[in-house]
């Protein structure tokens, strides 16, 4: 009989009640609920999705052997490689922005003395807010005409901006967006980091006569590394997966300039014409897509440390 | 957009400090503007829906758009709610919400408990199995989970909504780490005295991991009430609509006024609003730990 212990092993007692045999059957009934959730519902789905992206279906309910025709007609649809595009350039800067803002944000509510907490609070407000309600208020906000955005840059005689009008402004407004939504979280986490450098050796550096910018640059950057990559990482995975704030602030618009990759999935799998296996196999190339980028960003960060 | 008006209102404050005759150091001021511009920046919008839910359809047509609403009568609210199956759609939220979060609890605590404080064969590949999940987000499955919530004929219930997503691999690791800082002892002390092994669990180890508990509920909460791909693609009647799918629908079929949709869009805020002014240190730190550790 083992004893429950994960960390050492002591010495074993005369008697357990409920007998070695309750222990040893204990643990897999506890895991059973949570299992069964994740093998049903998380873990044969992902292995079907693979199966499933070699057949097609137009109602989801028979299915036909295709083999990887779904994926040939994945590769030349002009549409896929459209939303492709805009996937990589959305996820591109929505990443590198909400790490520049969130890492300069986190500094600087880290540098105040008085007023840390409110800010934190204040700035991670927007996370809060259901994806669907920012899309509808940033869709009003960002309204050419009369929107609060443009009557504000009308004031500093700035002449309106067309938002969701023009192709490549919607896409700025996505980023944007998408950043004033999780810009919190992410200042949340490399301000943990921060907080977990020791002062003293700003202190030492000061002394040295180093500026605030070599502070930065010397101790501020290489300790934060670790956060750092858990930030890219997050937000490379929220990139990729934005769906919800952009179906109600351009609803992918216009003309497909800010469809994304899990919208073109829900739509094929969902809105008609249905085209199944096109939707899975989608599916399939967005998780190698994410997997492989997480891949790379560990393999960079880890290099990175060694050197 | 947000940040760089956040930049341009940054300059014009250096006569201030030179007035101020060096006393107060530029760089203060300068941080304290900034972070100021971006706190604004966070909060305009939702200070702008909250006034543009007390105002009238003309007053929102207006040109240039007025500040405050004429009055401060809830009328838009009342309309609302007795215009729409509104009260449905906030009590499929609450329960999805709140039973979700319960069944997460229950469940995440259980397997948490055997992989931190049991041994036994496979614990390891499970635990592992548990973390590659994070991995495969809903969104990526969509279509596979879909099938298999259809085959068990959950399409079009709460149940559909509430269960897939439940056993979250976040939750199962968050309280784990916590578990495992509870000494054997007091389990073996448990035991000893004669209490059976869930006995032990839900009376000694559960009161015990209360912290933890907490941050993975919040979170739970929060991200449910919030949801909205998976309730559109399940919940296809109306009974069945959460506020966010509600939300999305009426809006894009251009019916309802949008000064409706912004109380409705309003009462979907506060509720995550008031959780967090409560519980906003435990947030803090459960995110510092599930992000870094």
């Amino acid at each position: 009989m083992t004893t429950a212990s994960t960390t050492t092993a002591r010495p074993r007692r005369s008697r357990w009640t409920g007998g070695g045999w309750g222990i040893k059957i204990a643990p897999y009934l506890f895991l059973v609920p949570n299992m069964a959730i994740f093998a049903v519902f998380t873990i044969y789905p992902a292995f079907n999705g693979f199966n499933m992206s070699l057949y097609e279906s137009n109602n989801g309910r028979t299915f036909r052997w295709v083999g990887l025709e779904n994926y040939g007609r994945i590769l030349t649809d002009v549409e896929f490689w459209n939303v492709a595009r805009n996937t990589a350039v959305f996820a591109v800067g929505f990443v590198v922005l909400s790490t520049l803002i969130a890492l300069v944000i986190a500094a600087l509510v880290n540098a105040q003395r008085r007023g840390k907490t409110f800010f934190r609070a204040v700035f991670f407000i927007p996370v809060l807010v259901s994806p669907v309600v920012v899309g509808l208020i940033w869709n009003w906000m960002l309204e050419r005409q009369n929107g609060l955005v443009n009557t504000g840059l009308g004031w500093l005689g700035t002449p309106p901006v067309p938002w969701l009008v023009n192709g490549t402004w919607a896409m700025v407004a996505i980023i944007l967006v998408g950043m004033w939504m999780q810009v919190g979280f992410y200042m949340l986490i490399l301000l943990a980091g921060l907080q977990s450098i020791d002062p003293a050796l700003y202190e030492a550096a000061r002394m040295d006569g180093a500026n605030w910018w070599q502070q930065f640059r010397v101790i501020t950057v290489p300790l934060l590394q670790p956060s750092i990559v858990v930030v890219v990482v997050l937000g490379t995975i929220h990139g990729f997966q934005s769906f919800d704030f952009i179906w109600t602030l351009t609803g992918g618009g216009p003309v497909g300039a800010t469809t994304l990759m899990v919208q073109y999935i829900y739509e094929n799998g969902f809105q008609s014409p249905i085209r199944y296996g096109v939707a899975t196999a989608g599916g399939v190339l967005l998780f190698i897509a994410v997997f492989t980028l997480t891949i790379i960003n560990w393999l960079i960060s880890r290099r990175r440390e060694a050197v | 957009m947000s940040e760089t008006r956040a930049i341009t209102v940054v300059r014009p404050p250096r006569t201030w400090t030179s007035i101020g005759g060096g006393s107060v150091r530029v760089s203060d001021v300068l941080r304290v503007v900034v972070l100021v511009g971006g706190a604004l920046a966070c909060l305009v919008p939702l200070m702008w829906m909250f006034l543009g839910s007390f105002k009238s359809p003309t007053e929102l047509a207006q040109r240039p758009p007025s500040f405050l609403p004429e009055s401060w009568a809830p009328d838009n609210y009342i309309e609302a709610l007795s215009r729409f199956n509104f009260v449905q759609y906030l009590t499929n939220s609450a329960i999805v919400t709140m039973a979700a979060t319960a069944l997460t609890l229950a469940i995440n605590a259980m397997a948490a408990y055997a992989l931190a404080k049991y041994n036994f064969r496979g614990k390891t590949f499970l635990f592992l199995l548990t973390l590659a999940t994070i991995m495969i987000p809903l969104q990526v499955i969509l279509i596979p989970v879909y099938q298999v919530v259809a085959s068990l004929g959950l399409v079009d219930t709460l149940w559909g909504l509430i269960i897939p997503a439940a056993a979250t691999p976040t939750g199962v690791f968050l309280l784990r780490q916590y578990m495992l800082s509870i000494p054997d002892e007091l389990i073996e002390a448990a035991r000893v005295d004669g209490s059976g092994e869930f006995r032990t669990f839900v009376q000694i180890v559960l009161p015990l991991c209360k912290p933890a508990l907490a941050v993975v509920a919040i979170f739970s909460v929060m991200w449910r009430w919030s949801d909205f791909l998976w309730p559109l693609v399940i919940a296809q009647s109306e009974s069945v609509y959460t506020l966010p799918v509600a939300l999305a629908r009426f809006n894009a079929e251009l019916t309802v006024p949008f000064n409706l949709i912004l109380a409705m869009g309003m009462v979907s805020t506060i509720p995550v609003l008031i959780i967090f002014l409560i519980f906003q240190r435990q947030i803090a730190t459960g995110i510092a730990n599930t992000g870094i550790k």
